[in-house]
């Protein structure tokens, strides 16, 4: 079967790329697009170091053929700040120490960014379960979850700044 | 290695697509990652994510859910309380917004805590063969397969009563893992006895098992620990051991998972 173009909107942008039928989403973005903020890890949609928005929700874009979602919105690390102004979220990681190696950063944050787009106001246990398939191997987690129920905190005093503000 | 996945925008046309020996791709949770281990031989597939086939549909107690309805899909749905604990239960937020309903039907245990949930609630499959669209129960699916080039095009159940539906999970962690043991069970109990009780096990075996024993034993009993320790005795199990559990560790916790499933405690 022969490559065939692909249309995303990603982080915002309309764009173009040609794909073979075995391209994943993340090969796509790391290899076509540049954009190194997801992660190959486990490629088995078990550390979640690849996770991005799919139309919205997170998703392990190394489990998807990057031809089955032409015409998806796709978001990535990459267009969360706006500029050198951080997100709320990516802000929160960085004020609670909640990076260390950065490897699974990129995939968390998206996670933590998807909850609090649906959740604005989660319990710790809800923050547990929206990071479940977030593999951290250096934190032990506890960083990550004062972070984004830090990030929900601020979000809920200043509500006019959204995480994904830009999107 | 992929060689073509075809994006039909039809479930006839997704059928048609099968007849030349390609795979039904779902969400792909579980078939790309054997891709990507590279594993598998030439491979071609036909995705269902634009065959039109999306969507959650109630009617009175009729539910009907189309196979490429995802189980974040079914997550979001305040229809469907009685199986959040059952979705909630299946990996990760990130997966389960890519896995399938119909997907979680032919994965391989210990996975597949849907088609337990389903499979008690006695789900019926629509089909799609060169026959044209027919029902099947999904228990028959579940012990004969599917004949190749055949398409699961939807799921169907009757929602259970209030307070009717248990399932219960032991897993190595309490999110994100394949299952040890998991408990399905539609029951109803009238004046402390067992009025009818349709019984699953999931993450013992290699396929998901009707326990058909315990029911016998379950029936018109009272619902107690002792009638449920009864019940536990009453099938042949095999348990299969990987790297969750030893099938000894799964044979020793199944009565517990019953009774916890059964009694909640």
């Amino acid at each position: 079967m022969p490559s065939t173009i692909v249309t995303l909107t990603l982080n915002g942008t309309e764009r173009e790329l040609i794909a073979r039928p075995s391209t994943t989403l993340l090969n796509a973005l790391r290899e076509t697009f540049g954009l190194m903020g997801a992660k190959r890890g486990c490629a088995q949609g078990g550390c979640g170091s690849c996770t991005v928005l799919l139309d919205g929700r997170p998703a392990v874009s190394c489990l998807i053929p990057v031809v089955t979602v032409g015409g998806s919105t796709v978001d990535t690390i990459e267009g969360l700040a706006d500029g050198d102004r951080l997100t709320d979220v990516q802000q929160a990681f960085v004020d609670h120490f909640a990076t260390q190696c950065g490897f699974c950063t990129p995939g968390m944050i998206m996670s933590a960014t998807a909850l609090l787009d649906r959740n604005p106001d989660p319990t710790r246990q809800d923050v547990t379960e929206a990071i479940c398939g977030n593999v951290c191997r250096c934190t032990g987690y506890e960083p990550i979850i004062t972070a984004v129920l830090s990030a929900a905190e601020r979000r809920r005093d200043a509500p006019q700044s959204p995480a994904t503000a830009g999107l | 290695m992929l060689i073509s996945v075809e994006i039909p925008e039809s479930a006839e046309a997704a059928r048609a697509g099968l007849q030349s020996g390609a795979l039904p791709l779902g969400g792909g949770t579980h078939l790309m990652a054997r891709l990507n281990d590279e594993a598998a031989g030439d491979l071609r597939l036909v995705s269902l994510r634009k065959a039109g086939l999306r969507g959650i549909h109630v009617e009175g107690a009729t539910v009907v859910m189309g196979a490429a309805t995802t189980l974040a899909d079914l997550e979001d749905d305040a229809r469907l309380g009685y199986l959040s604990r059952c979705v909630r239960s299946i990996a990760s937020p990130p997966v389960r917004s890519l896995a399938t309903v119909a997907g979680n039907l032919f994965v391989p245990q210990p996975y597949g805590d849907l088609a337990a949930a389903l499979l008690a609630l006695d789900a019926e499959l629509d089909v799609l063969g060169a026959g044209g669209a027919r029902r099947e129960p999904l228990e028959r699916i579940v012990t004969g397969g599917l004949p190749a080039g055949e398409l699961v095009t939807g799921v169907r159940f009757t929602a259970p009563a209030p307070g009717t539906f248990r399932f219960h999970k032991a897993s190595r962690r309490r999110l994100n893992s394949g299952s040890i043991v998991t408990v399905a069970a539609r029951i109803t109990v009238e004046d402390g006895l067992v009025g009818d009780v349709r019984l699953v096990l999931g993450g013992l075996g290699r396929r998901l098992i009707r326990a058909t024993g315990a029911e016998r034993v379950l029936l018109g009993a009272p619902l107690t620990a002792e009638t449920v320790a009864r019940a536990a005795e009453a099938d042949v199990i095999e348990p299969v051991g990987d790297a969750y559990a030893s099938a000894w560790y799964r044979a020793r916790v199944y009565p517990v998972h019953l009774r916890r499933a059964l009694l909640g405690a």
